[in-house]
């Protein structure tokens, strides 16, 4: 009888994990990555390495003589290639909607009333914004990057952001931790209040303080309710709490040197979990950052603030600015001894990211620093550094192979693992020449086919000979991947979606200054294209 | 025989009080004692100068003062000519943000047949108070646009415009773009090129109003031929065309000056410059093209602080010393007493103090060709002269006495007005 | 065992004085020192040490090492202070609001401007940045020293008064404004009063309940429902007013609206240290002299706004010789560099003194800031803070060619002359090697 009980009791157990395992994610693939040099960043570099992923973590890693591979590990020959951690990048806004921003002006405000009509909004959370792009994962796996923060833009509160691993084109499989912080700006409300700069640090003193008070309030009526209003509900203010009150970490936006002093201020009088980004003056206030011991998310965008000496007085003294002293920023933070991220913000095409890393590399950074403050550093500020930023088995296996070293001139990323799956990086074919014209902008397209004619809006990004961008229809608007402009010669593939079904056309052509001509191929046959250019309108 | 007795009688009372009753100065006036700065000519310790009917009859240490004259003791005075304005808008506004006393700009970018002069308030407040500065002439005029219009040389006194006015017109105006300052203007087009597009549509302009005129000339020998349409722009911009009347060209950038002097060579104008900002910085082109320059107010910043934070002070003195012909003004109204220390101000960055004074006496009165009866105390000049206890581009000296044409002015302006109003309430 | 406790102690104090260095050693030497309150020097030198002014007298001997500076021919007076400007701040207005109390100044310094450096050149090393003039209640001002090149922390005189903005007139009321869509209250001057009154009112209120609150907390009767107010920051700033921990500068032309502050002040007891612009001031001179009240100024700045159409350059003068304490202001990056010119005029404009027309930009400024104790005059134990100039400051041919604060100097035009013409020369190479190369 006992044995029975215990027989059924065990049954139930692994019934009940078997439901949860097998409700959980899709099931990821074992490899074995052969022959690589891996650069673990928590440990020195392992020769002629061996890396076992197994459903999504790595499951061991070493040296050949000392690592067996599984049998039901499919080999991936590394050919003498380079392992790192996957890049993570704290501070980005990829796949973020940008919706144009109505200006505030206070039409027919009744008089007699200040301007407190401003909308603020704490508790928006970027995870409700993303929509993820394939062209953009690509981009950003081409140069490594793995993991990003993604971070809501406007407002003074602009909002909470989220933790992603760019593992495909959905958002939920993506998340890795939501609400990570509160996001907050030292811009202004233009039109309402605040419309100033103090008016701002103003309103943050009072929102920190009111929230406190709030929340108190609150408590002290859960506790005693008799005889004591109940507290009116704001929303605003509720927002506030897990940040202001219960220490959810608060991420500050410094475009300059004071914004840095304002935020430091700011926290130490809120006793908050207080976070640095942009920050690309840090180093001239080196000695305040040691004592303030905040994390330190430093972006690699290179421009002068405009509240700089070096943006007001002449044009050369900027770009003399841009190309020599604010790229030592990061060496500069390093030979203090201060411990930083590396982030894009700011950096406004993706191909810059990894030539602003260089860069800061070339102005004095060690490149193991650097690689630091784009793996496990970042890993330890996000608090997810037991599951990401180095390569160790039990951590998630997220792993670039380099045909160089990292952060070198020729160094090109060949294979990307996220959460253990595979991304070839699709390097341009043999053969292809630079693009000879720029066809960016918008298009008006006429497809005829077997379907007849129809119109159709493209809009084309291009980058060197890189293209992407959409195709809007009555369909529906498509993606555009895989772009090439090879001197006048224009290929590029459709993912297209009708009546709910998905597939892929590709597009061979050639292009003028006006004028786009070729065939889109698909599976039962083919269609014309024929576009002109849509002149830019005047602004 | 009563009857032409009472004729004669009233002939004679007629004839007698109609002499008695002309306004009319004494015929003679010495001033005695001063030390005299004629700018022209070397400085004369305790000299005389002798006025004749409002001008200046002769200038020295020992004069012959004829009898019946007025005896004006000036000891321990200092007696220079009266001060010249090359650019203001006196008259043209009392209280710059009430729109109804301003009257200095025009609506339009091209308006040549606006004359300043016709909304000349010879009442304002401000003529006064400039006058009691030792300004005793100015250059009032109008501004905006790329063709502002015409300015009139005045007097600081007189009761109509009439009354009031020395030349007019003097000049036409026109204003090449300033260089912006990068953070606050976003214009699609870069100053340096907005300003070679003007000066090619100027050139148009001129060009037309050429043919317009050739036009008119022959429809006036020929009968049958039509008179072309009459153009208001083009009417008024033929006596620039001509030569006639300079042109007072506002310009600021290095490159702008040199197209500005390239035009004016080519459609051969008679120019002037104002403004140069950067002019230190081709002062030999400007010396070699022989146009003069006035500079405008000096209470301005570095267009851009690349060039110096004093590149505006001390831009008179490497024009002057490159040779350039200088002349300064206040731009302005309720400042326009200021304008001695502008120059003053030109003296501490290495302009010669003597320069100084003749950029606002016989430089204007030169570069606007009225220097045969003004800028200087000289025989045959008129009599604008001004008595002082020091220094007149010195901010601490007192203004004693302003003559203009020969006639002690009246120096109790708006400031006294009010000051002797609230001395009484205390 | 206490021997070598106190021994630690004392290391230990003196190792942190040494760390605290509050300037630098300085002998100017030959120079004519105008101390504008104890007379002139007409050869002399001053001794600074540790940025204190240790010695001003004939041939004082130079201690070993020091830094000398030859003022021979020129003209040394106290660094010239600006009573009101808009230096330094990233930003000028919070102008959303009527009423903006809360907000400060400090909070947004810049001290990269360039205007700083600007108003070295004209001999400046002190000035009042302020909050703008478009709100009844504006925010609390900052007094800062132009130390070039330092952090905006350096800068900041923390002796000061705690200064709060009031402004009346045109520029709270919008007047100069085109047509708005939604006109702001107030948009005339009783309404600008009504809505002062209005929160010093509501400021009334809340500094009595807080008083209440904390009477109540003490006793421990109450003690365990007590709720504190809620903490609102703007009202704070007017109950500081109110408690006189800072006073009021006042912006107003005209001389009714002045006076009808004066009211508003006596009705709620907070102190007005001095009235901005005041064009209109000699129409009451009498008055502010026994409210104690003084005016920081324009010297003929008119004719620009109705309000200021009756300001005459007498004002300052007059105002002075009947007992007010008038300081020159510029209210402006331009006219910062021109202080002396504008004193000098009030030699013109009312028969003042040279000294007399000295003390408007240099001790009258520092009273009404509350740092006469420290700067505005070259006194034995004050700041050394000194602009030297090539000509006696009140000369309109004058220049500024040092300016020093505590002992260092932050503008040189010796320095700037040779930097500009190192850039020349470097500009003219760089042109060569581009012609050479063409050919």
């Amino acid at each position: 009888m006992k044995t029975q009980k215990k027989f059924i009791f065990v049954f139930l157990l692994l019934a009940f994990f078997g439901l949860t395992i097998s409700s959980s994610a899709r099931v990821g693939p074992t490899y074995a990555i052969i022959n690589c040099k891996i650069f673990p960043v928590s440990g020195p570099p392992v020769e002629n390495g061996v890396i076992v992923i197994r459903d999504g973590l790595i499951e061991s890693l070493g040296p050949l003589e000392k690592i067996s591979i599984p049998e039901d590990a499919e080999v991936i020959k590394a050919d003498g290639m380079f392992a790192y951690p996957g890049l993570i990048d704290a501070h980005t806004n990829v796949f973020l909607e940008v919706k144009k921003e109505e200006p505030q002006r206070p039409t027919g405000i009744p008089m007699q009333i200040q301007g407190q009509e401003t909308k603020h909004h704490p508790e928006l959370e970027a995870f409700n914004l993303l929509k993820p792009k394939k062209s953009t994962l690509e981009n950003l796996h081409k140069i490594g990057i793995t993991t990003v923060l993604v971070v809501p833009e406007k407002g003074i509160y602009a909002g909470q952001s989220v933790l992603l691993n760019l593992n495909g084109e959905k958002a939920e499989p993506m998340l890795i931790k939501n609400s990570f912080a509160l996001h907050i700006n030292f811009s202004t409300a233009r039109g309402a209040y605040p419309s100033s700069l103090m008016g701002t640090v103003a309103l943050l003193k009072q929102s920190f303080l009111d929230t406190e008070y709030y929340s108190s309030y609150k408590s002290r009526f859960s506790r005693f309710s008799k005889g004591l209003k109940r507290p009116e509900y704001d929303p605003f203010l509720e927002a506030l709490i897990p940040f202001v009150v219960e220490k959810k970490p608060v991420v500050f936006n410094c475009a300059n040197l004071e914004d840095i002093k304002r935020a430091l201020r700011v926290i130490k009088e809120f006793k908050l979990n207080g976070y640095l980004t942009g920050a690309n003056e840090a180093w001239k206030v080196a000695s305040l950052l040691i004592k303030a011991k905040v994390p330190l998310l430093v972006s690699l965008d290179f421009k002068p603030p405009f509240t700089s000496l070096y943006a007001n007085r002449g044009k050369e003294l900027k770009e003399k600015a841009e190309k020599e002293i604010y790229p030592a920023n990061a060496s500069n933070l390093h030979e203090q001894g201060i411990k930083f991220a590396l982030t894009s913000h700011g950096v406004k095409k993706t191909s810059d990211i990894l030539k602003n890393i260089q860069k800061a590399i070339k102005a004095g950074l060690p490149k193991e620093e650097a690689l630091k403050a784009l793996t496990i550093i970042p890993a330890q500020f996000l608090g997810v550094d037991d599951i990401l930023g180095s390569l160790e088995p039990g951590k998630i296996a997220n792993i670039i192979l380099t045909s160089e070293e990292i952060f070198e001139e020729k160094a090109k990323v060949q294979r990307v693992f996220v959460d253990g799956f595979s991304f070839e990086i699709k390097q341009p074919p043999k053969g292809v020449k630079k693009a000879s014209l720029s066809i960016g902008g918008k298009w008006r397209a006429t497809v005829s086919g077997p379907m007849g004619e129809m119109e159709m809006t493209v809009e084309i990004e291009q980058e060197r000979n890189q293209i992407s961008g959409t195709i809007s229809s009555d369909f529906g608007q498509w993606e555009i991947s895989d772009g090439l402009l090879s001197e006048n010669k224009l290929t590029f593939t459709i993912s297209a979606t009708i009546m709910g079904e998905s597939m892929d056309m590709a597009f061979t052509g050639t292009a003028e200054k006006d004028s786009i001509e070729g065939t889109i191929s698909f599976m039962d046959g083919s269609a014309e294209l024929k576009a002109t250019k849509i002149p830019d309108a005047f602004y | 025989m009563s009857k032409k007795l009472v004729l004669y009688i009233t002939i004679l009372v007629l004839c007698t009080s109609f002499i008695l009753a002309q306004d009319k100065g004494p015929q003679f006036i010495a001033i005695k004692g001063a030390t005299i700065i004629p700018v022209v000519g070397e400085d004369i310790a305790e000299g005389t100068i002798l006025l004749k009917d409002g001008l200046i009859e002769a200038v020295g240490k020992n004069i012959n003062i004829p009898e019946g004259a007025i005896v004006f003791n000036a000891k321990g005075l200092f007696a220079y000519p009266g001060m010249i304005d090359s650019l203001c808008s006196l008259g043209l506004q009392e209280i710059s943000s009430v729109r109804g006393s301003v009257d200095s700009r025009e609506t339009g970018r091209i308006n040549p047949q606006v004359k300043s002069v016709e909304a000349l308030r010879p009442d304002s407040m401000h003529i006064p108070i400039s006058r009691a500065n030792g300004i005793t002439a100015a250059i009032v005029a109008p501004s905006g646009g790329l063709i502002a219009g015409q300015s009139s040389l005045i007097r600081l006194t007189g009761w109509t415009s009439q009354e009031m006015i020395i030349k007019s017109p003097v000049a036409m105006h026109i204003n090449l773009p300033t260089i912006a300052r990068p953070r606050f203007r976003r214009t699609t087009t870069t100053p340096q090129e907005e300003a070679s597009k003007q000066i090619k549509e100027l050139k148009e302009l001129f060009n037309k109003a050429r043919f317009y005129l050739k036009r008119k000339q022959a429809a006036k020998k020929n009968m049958l031929l039509s008179k072309p349409e009459f153009d208001e722009q083009l009417e008024f911009l033929l006596p620039v065309v001509n030569g006639e009347l300079p042109v007072m060209i506002s310009v600021h950038g290095e490159k702008d000056i040199l197209d500005a002097i390239k035009l004016v060579k080519e459609e051969k104008l008679k120019a002037i410059f104002f403004g140069v900002s950067e002019g230190w910085k081709v002062a030999d082109d400007i010396k070699k093209s022989g146009i003069p320059v006035v500079f405008g107010s000096l209470y301005a910043m570095p267009p851009k602080w690349e060039d110096g934070y004093d590149s505006l002070y001390r831009n008179p003195a490497v024009l002057q010393k490159a040779g350039v012909k200088i002349a300064f003004s206040s731009q302005s109204a309720s400042l326009a007493k200021d304008l001695p220390y502008h120059a003053a101000k030109a003296a501490a960055f290495g302009l010669d103090k003597k320069e100084a004074l003749k950029g606002v006496t016989i430089n204007p009165a030169q570069i606007f060709s009225v220097d045969d009866i003004l800028g200087s105390l000289e025989k045959g000049k008129v009599a604008n002269i001004v008595l002082a206890d020091g220094d007149i581009l010195e901010q601490g000296t007192h203004i004693k006495y302003v003559f203009i044409d020969g006639k002690e002015t009246d120096l109790f302006t708006r400031y006294e007005e009010l000051l002797e109003k609230y001395k009484k309430k205390h | 065992m206490r021997k070598k406790t106190i021994g630690f102690i004392v290391v230990l104090s003196l190792a942190v004085i040494a760390s605290f260095s509050f300037g630098q050693d300085l002998l100017i030497k030959n120079g004519t020192i105008l101390t504008v309150t104890k007379g002139t020097l007409p050869k002399g030198d001053i001794l600074i040490i540790g940025g204190f002014i240790k010695q001003i007298g004939e041939n004082i001997e130079p201690p070993e090492g020091i830094k000398v500076l030859d003022a021979s021919g020129k003209y040394v007076i106290p660094g010239i202070i600006d009573s009101h400007t808009h230096i330094a701040l990233t930003v000028v207005n919070e102008s959303a609001v009527t009423i903006s109390s809360e907000v400060k100044m400090r909070d947004v310094l810049n001290a990269e401007d360039n205007s700083i450096f600007t108003a070295l050149s004209g001999g400046v090393t002190m000035v009042h940045t302020m909050h703008g003039s478009g709100n009844p209640i504006g925010g609390e001002n900052i007094v800062l020293k132009m130390k070039w090149g330092k952090t905006s922390e350096e800068m900041i005189v923390h002796e000061a008064y705690r200064t709060l903005k009031f402004a009346l007139g045109e520029n709270p009321k919008q007047a100069n404004r085109f047509a708005m869509t939604a006109p702001r209250y107030p948009q005339t001057r009783m309404g600008v009063n009504a809505i002062i009154r209005r929160e010093f009112l509501k400021a009334k209120d809340y500094m009595e309940q807080w008083d209440r609150y904390l009477k109540a907390k003490k006793s421990k009767k109450l003690a365990k429902n007590l709720i504190p107010p809620r903490k609102d920051l703007r009202l704070e700033a007017l109950v500081d007013m109110l408690r006189g921990k800072m006073v009021a500068r006042c912006h107003a032309y005209r001389a009714d609206e002045a006076l009808e502050f004066i009211n508003l002040s006596k009705e709620f007891g907070f102190k007005i240290v001095c009235f901005e612009h005041a064009s209109e001031a000699f129409k009451i001179a009498k008055e502010l002299a026994e409210e104690n009240i003084g005016i920081s100024i324009f010297l003929d700045n008119w004719a620009y706004k109705v309000e200021a159409s009756e300001g005459i350059a007498y004002n300052a003068a007059y105002c002075t010789k009947n007992g007010v304490l008038v300081s020159i202001n510029s209210d402006s990056s331009e006219r910062v560099r021109r202080l002396f010119n504008d004193a000098a005029k009030t030699m013109k404009y009312g028969d003042l003194s040279k000294e007399e027309a000295l003390k408007l930009v240099t001790i009258n400024p520092a009273i009404q800031l509350g740092v006469e104790k420290i700067v505005g005059s070259l006194e034995i134990g004050k700041h050394g803070d000194i602009a030297i100039f090539n000509e006696h400051p009140l000369s309109a041919y004058t220049r500024c060619d040092k300016t020093i604060i505590e002992g260092e100097v932050y503008f040189d035009r010796a320095q700037y002359l040779k930097e500009r013409e190192e850039m020349e020369k470097k500009k003219k190479e760089k042109e060569k090697k581009k012609v050479g190369g063409k050919k």
